[in-house]
C-alpha cells in the first residue's frame, strides 16, 4: 500500500505539485493522467524518492523519507520515461543491473536465469546477445522494463506487496507491445502486486487502469474509477479540449480500440 | 545476488550477452602479461646486470670467481630495478583504475584524471610542498615528514575533483562539454599558480620539477614506496567495492538510486579514492598522462563495461603498460633516460585522438 498525504514539490521555487493526496492498493493499477506539464512525472518522482516533497509519503506503512535507497528499492522498482546508457552494455548485463539490489525474490539459483525470463516477458527473446545501443527507442524501453520486473520479479516478497512505478511505460511503443506491457502491469498486480502507471492514451487508461488520478497544473483534479473520472466535462477541462467519450466516429471512418483485442 | 559459481561455468558461458567468462580469461591473461612486463623490467637497463644471474645467485649461492660483479649486479637489480618497478606498477595500476572509476562516475568515457584537471591540482598540491616545504609549510612537512608530498597532492586533487563535479553535473546528469571545459580551465589555474610556485624556487629545485613534472619513475627508492605505497594499495583496494554501484550508475544516478545505490555515498567515496590514488602517483612520478583513458577504453572494448572485471583488470593492464613505457624510457636513450610522460604521451595522445574520431557523432560534445 502506498498512502501521500498533501504532496507539494517546488522546483526552483516554482510549485510544480501541490497537495496532491493518492493512493495505491495492492492488486490494482493505479494510472495517472493529465495534459503535458501537469506534474505527473514530477509527482512520481517524489513517490519515488527521487525529488525532496513536502507532506506525507507512506510505503507499506513506513515513511519513505527515513527509508535507505536499498530499503526502498525491495519495495518498489521505477521506469523511467527513456533511459540513455554512457557505455556499450549488452542488453543481458542492462537488464542484469535490476538483480543488483539482490531481493527479486526468486530462489537464489534461479537470479542467474532471471534476465532470460524477463526479456522473454516482454517479447524481446534473443536479444539478450544485442548491444542495447543499436536498438530502437521501443525496444530500449522494453529492455528497460524486463530490467524493473528483474527487480520486483515477486510480486509478494516477506508478506508485502511490492510496486512497479512506470512512467509513460507504453508511448513510444506499437500497439503490439502496448498490449503486451499492460498485460504484464495487470498480470502483477493480479498476483498481489501493486502498479503506478503515467499513461497518455485515455483508451488504455479506461482498459486497464483500477483507479484514475487526473492531475491538471499540479493538483489532483478527479480521482476515481474509470467510469466515474473518465467525463465529457472533465476531459474538456483538465485536457482543454473538446472531446465526447463513448461517441463513435461519424460514417464509415475506421477507428481501432485497444479494446478489441482478441 | 547469487555468484554464477553456483549456476555453475557451462551455464555463464552459454548465455548470450554474458561477458564475463570472458573477462575471466583476459584477466588471467593479463596476469601473465604482467608477470612478462616485470621479467623484461628486471632484466633491461641501462646497465647489463642480469637479474637472472641476481636470482641464481640468491637461489643457489654467489659464484666465487665474480663475487664483485654479483654485488654491483645485485645492488642494481634490488636497489634500482625492483622499487622502480613496484613503483611503476603502483602508479600503472592508481592511473589505470582512477580513470576507469571516474569514467563511471561522470558517465563518459572521456573522464582522465589528466584531462580535467585532477593531476594538475595534485600536483599543485605536490610542488607547493617541495617548493614551500622548507619555509611556508615547513611546520607541515616537519608533521607529517614523508607523508606531506602525497597528502599534499591528495588535497589539490580532492579539491580540483569536488570542484569539477560541482560545475559539470546538474540533477545527476554531467554535460561532457562542460565537464571537458571546466577541466580545462582548472587545469590552466593550477599550471598558472605551480608557475608562480615555480618562479619563487631555487635552481636545483627547479630542476628537479621540471625532470618531475614531465613525469618519470626515476629516482625511485624503497623510502617512497613505503610513503606512497599504502596509500595507493589502500585505494585500490576499495575500488572493487564500488563496482556493482558504478555499473547501476551507467543508467543515471536516479535510476542508480530506484535500484538502492546510495548514489552520495558512492560518489563521495569515488571521488576521495581517485584523489587519493593520483595524488599519490603524482607525488611520486609527476604528470603521466593518458594511461587513465587509454587502458580503460582498450577493455572495454575487450570484455565490456562491467565494472566488476574492468577495474581489476585495468589494475594488471594499467601496470604493464606502465612497466613496458618505463623500459622504454630507460633504454631508447641510454645511459641517459627520457622522462615517461613523453613516452606515454606520444602513444597515448594518437589514441586519444583516434577515440574522439571513433566516436564522432555517439559522443555528444
Amino acid at each position: 500500500m502506498i498512502e501521500a498525504k498533501d504532496v507539494s514539490v517546488d522546483i526552483a521555487g516554482k510549485p510544480i505539485v501541490s497537495g496532491v493526496d493518492f493512493h495505491a492498493r495492492p492488486g490494482e493499477i493505479a494510472a495517472i493522467v493529465g495534459p503535458n506539464g501537469s506534474g505527473k512525472t514530477t509527482f512520481l518522482k517524489a513517490l519515488s524518492g527521487e525529488l525532496a516533497y513536502t507532506g506525507r509519503v507512506a510505503l507499506n506503512g513506513r515513511d519513505l523519507s527515513t527509508m535507505k535507497p536499498v530499503e526502498v528499492a525491495v519495495h518498489r522498482a521505477v521506469l523511467p520515461q527513456a533511459t540513455t546508457l554512457s557505455f556499450p552494455f549488452t542488453v543481458r548485463e542492462v537488464v542484469k543491473l535490476g538483480l543488483v539490489g539482490g531481493r527479486s525474490g526468486v530462489l537464489p539459483g534461479e537470479d542467474a536465469r532471471l534476465p532470460e525470463r524477463a526479456l522473454a516477458r516482454v517479447d524481446l527473446d534473443g536479444f539478450a546477445g544485442r548491444f542495447y545501443q543499436e536498438l530502437s527507442g521501443g525496444e530500449q524501453q522494453r529492455v528497460q522494463l524486463a530490467r524493473v520486473l528483474c527487480q520486483v520479479w515477486a510480486p509478494v516478497l516477506d508478506g508485502k506487496p511490492r510496486f512497479l512505478f512506470l512512467d509513460e511505460p507504453v508511448s513510444s511503443l506499437d500497439i503490439k507491445h502496448q498490449l503486451i506491457i499492460m498485460n504484464i502491469a495487470r498480470d502483477f498486480a493480479r498476483r498481489g502486486g501493486g502498479v503506478v502507471a503515467i499513461l497518455h492514451d485515455l483508451n488504455l487508461t479506461a482498459m486497464y487502469a483500477d483507479r484514475i488520478f487526473v492531475m491538471h497544473r499540479g493538483r489532483l483534479a478527479a480521482t476515481g474509477s474509470p467510469r466515474d473520472v473518465l467525463s465529457d466535462d472533465l476531459i474538456e477541462k483538465v485536457f482543454d479540449c473538446r472531446l465526447r467519450v463513448g461517441v463513435l466516429p461519424a460514417g464509415n471512418m475506421p477507428f481501432v480500440l485497444p479494446q478489441s483485442a482478441a | 545476488m547469487v555468484d554464477q559459481s553456483i549456476a555453475g561455468p557451462v551455464m555463464a558461458s552459454v548465455s548470450e550477452g554474458d561477458r564475463s567468462g570472458r573477462a575471466r580469461i583476459v584477466i588471467l591473461l593479463l596476469c601473465l602479461g604482467l608477470a612478462a612486463a616485470i621479467f623484461l623490467s628486471l632484466t633491461s637497463g641501462a646497465s647489463d646486470a642480469s637479474a637472472v644471474n641476481v636470482i641464481g645467485d640468491w637461489l643457489f649461492g654467489t659464484v666465487p670467481d665474480d663475487a664483485a660483479v654479483s654485488a654491483r649486479d645485485s645492488l642494481i637489480v634490488y636497489d634500482i630495478r625492483l622499487p622502480r618497478i613496484i613503483l611503476g606498477m603502483l602508479v600503472g595500476a592508481a592511473l589505470a583504475v582512477s580513470g576507469a572509476v571516474m569514467q563511471g562516475l561522470f558517465r563518459n568515457p572521456l573522464a582522465d584524471p589528466g584531462l580535467i584537471g585532477v593531476s594538475g591540482g595534485s600536483s599543485l598540491g605536490a610542488v607547493a610542498v617541495i617548493v614551500l616545504g622548507a619555509t611556508i609549510l615547513a611546520p607541515v612537512t616537519v608533521l607529517l615528514g614523508t607523508l606531506a608530498l602525497p597528502l599534499a597532492a591528495f588535497c589539490g586533487g580532492l579539491a580540483t575533483t569536488l570542484v569539477l563535479y560541482q560545475v559539470a553535473t546538474r540533477r545527476g546528469q554531467t554535460s561532457v562539454a562542460t565537464m571537458l571545459l571546466a577541466g580545462i580551465a582548472l587545469a590552466a589555474l593550477a599550471m598558472a599558480l605551480t608557475g608562480i610556485l615555480i618562479f619563487m624556487a631555487d635552481d636545483r629545485q627547479l630542476r628537479d620539477l621540471t625532470f618531475w613534472q614531465l613525469g618519470s619513475l626515476g629516482g625511485a627508492t624503497w623510502a617512497k614506496i613505503a610513503s606512497v605505497g599504502p596509500i595507493i594499495v589502500l585505494a585500490l583496494a576499495a575500488m572493487p567495492f564500488l563496482a556493482r554501484g558504478l555499473n547501476a550508475l551507467a543508467l543515471g544516478e536516479a535510476t542508480a538510486g530506484h535500484l538502492g545505490i546510495p548514489v552520495q555515498r558512492l560518489k563521495y567515496t569515488a571521488i576521495v579514492g581517485v584523489s587519493a590514488a593520483v595524488g599519490a602517483s603524482v607525488a611520486v612520478s609527476g604528470g603521466i598522462g593518458f594511461v587513465g583513458i587509454v587502458v580503460p577504453h582498450l577493455l572495454r572494448l575487450l570484455i565490456g563495461p562491467d565494472n566488476r572485471y574492468l577495474l581489476p583488470a585495468s589494475a594488471l593492464l594499467g601496470a604493464s603498460l606502465l612497466l613496458l613505457a618505463d623500459a622504454v624510457a630507460r633504454t631508447i636513450v641510454a645511459p641517459a633516460e627520457l622522462p615517461i610522460g613523453i613516452v606515454t604521451a606520444i602513444a597515448g595522445a594518437p589514441f586519444f585522438l583516434w577515440i574522439l574520431l571513433r566516436k564522432r557523432g555517439v559522443v555528444d560534445l
